[in-house]
């Protein structure tokens, strides 16, 4: 018996692809958001505003990640906005192979901006870089106040942070001031919008934001 | 259930590490994985995985240790370099200023294999 020791890198493969899709990405002059959430926490609600307010300013696209049906393109085809379906079929998350291939389908040339929409899903989307600019992490407020602490993978590496739903606040017990500073225990730095698809709330200075995000190398 | 996907990587990996060998592996016995907290690894996922896609390889019946590695950051503020549980996120449980830089946690990769070879010649 022999024992080898060796350090083989298990997110290696994924990593490459994701690379080759920054490359891509940067060759365009596109930026990628790859946005992760709960399910029903409300993403789609929100690119749907994205494209009610933004298909004219704004060159972008979108691609959704699920594991199954295709209800959520459709949701977002109705607004004349690029959308293509990426199935995963049981997995939990998009890894970067399958998000390089899907891009590869749009017309890049004619794009600003792409935003994933991950699989719904707090902790495995976190672990895989799919080649994104930034990471949008997305809480709505019928969840946990304490969610950023138990999945602080994903609250640590998100460029921005949004809590959503704000308008059902009165109606809940959900303790807004608790949530952001557990949000802020994880990660102290990045932009925190608290917004509501529904009244419209809120929505205007994240798109701003994300409007202007701009690649860094 | 990214259990399932990794340990599918991890099971490539360590086959194509074992074949590499000169004499190639006749069996693998063991795999150790270095994994760390962040990465919030449901072990006994990972084991069911790691017992379904070694069969019928030659790492069936092998055992798969996972060594966990914490989370540990450094304090910019205090120096304090220590494990964070999490509680407090990255909050240092010494000075109470947010823990900027992190020194493990995110591992995620192959470390070791025990492993048998031919050695009649």
């Amino acid at each position: 018996m022999r024992q080898i020791k060796i350090y083989q890198d298990l997110m290696g493969e994924n990593d490459r692809w994701a690379r080759e899709t920054r490359e891509l990405l940067a060759g365009h002059g596109i930026v990628m958001a790859n946005l992760i959430g709960s399910p029903g926490c409300g993403k789609t609600a929100l690119l749907e505003q994205l494209a009610d307010r933004l298909h004219q300013t704004l060159r972008f696209a979108v691609l959704e990640g699920d594991i199954e049906t295709a209800n959520d393109a459709r949701r977002l085809a109705r607004k004349n906005i690029l959308v293509s379906q990426l199935l995963t079929k049981g997995s939990c998350h998009l890894e970067a192979k399958l998000v390089h291939h899907a891009l590869r389908d749009l017309p890049l040339a004619e794009l600003d901006l792409v935003v994933v929409e991950n699989v719904g899903n707090l902790v495995c989307p976190a672990e895989f870089d799919i080649g994104e600019q930034v990471k949008i992490a997305m809480l709505s407020v019928t969840e946990g106040e304490d969610k950023p602490l138990k999945y602080p993978l994903l609250f640590r590496e998100a460029g921005a942070v949004l809590l959503s739903k704000t308008d059902l606040l009165p109606h809940l017990s959900f303790d807004i001031d608790a949530c952001v500073a557990n949000i802020r225990k994880i990660n102290v730095d990045s932009p925190l919008f608290q917004l509501s698809s529904t009244s419209g709330a809120g929505v205007t200075d994240f798109f701003a934001w994300l409007s202007n995000l701009r690649l860094t190398s | 259930m990214h259990e399932f996907s990794l340990c599918h990587t991890l099971v490539e990996k360590m086959l194509e590490e074992a074949e590499k060998l000169t004499p190639p592996s006749v069996r693998v016995t063991k795999t150790v994985l270095a994994c760390g907290r962040l990465r919030q690894i449901v072990p006994e996922y990972l084991q069911a995985a790691y017992e379904a896609l070694t069969q019928g390889t030659i790492a069936e019946n092998s055992i798969l240790e996972i060594r966990e590695i914490p989370i540990v950051g450094r304090c910019s503020a205090c120096g304090r370099e220590g494990e964070l549980d999490m509680s407090e996120g990255f909050i240092c449980p010494k000075c109470a200023a947010p823990v900027s830089e992190m020194i493990s946690g995110r591992e995620l990769f192959l470390e070791q294999m025990e492993i048998e070879q031919d050695e009649t010649d």
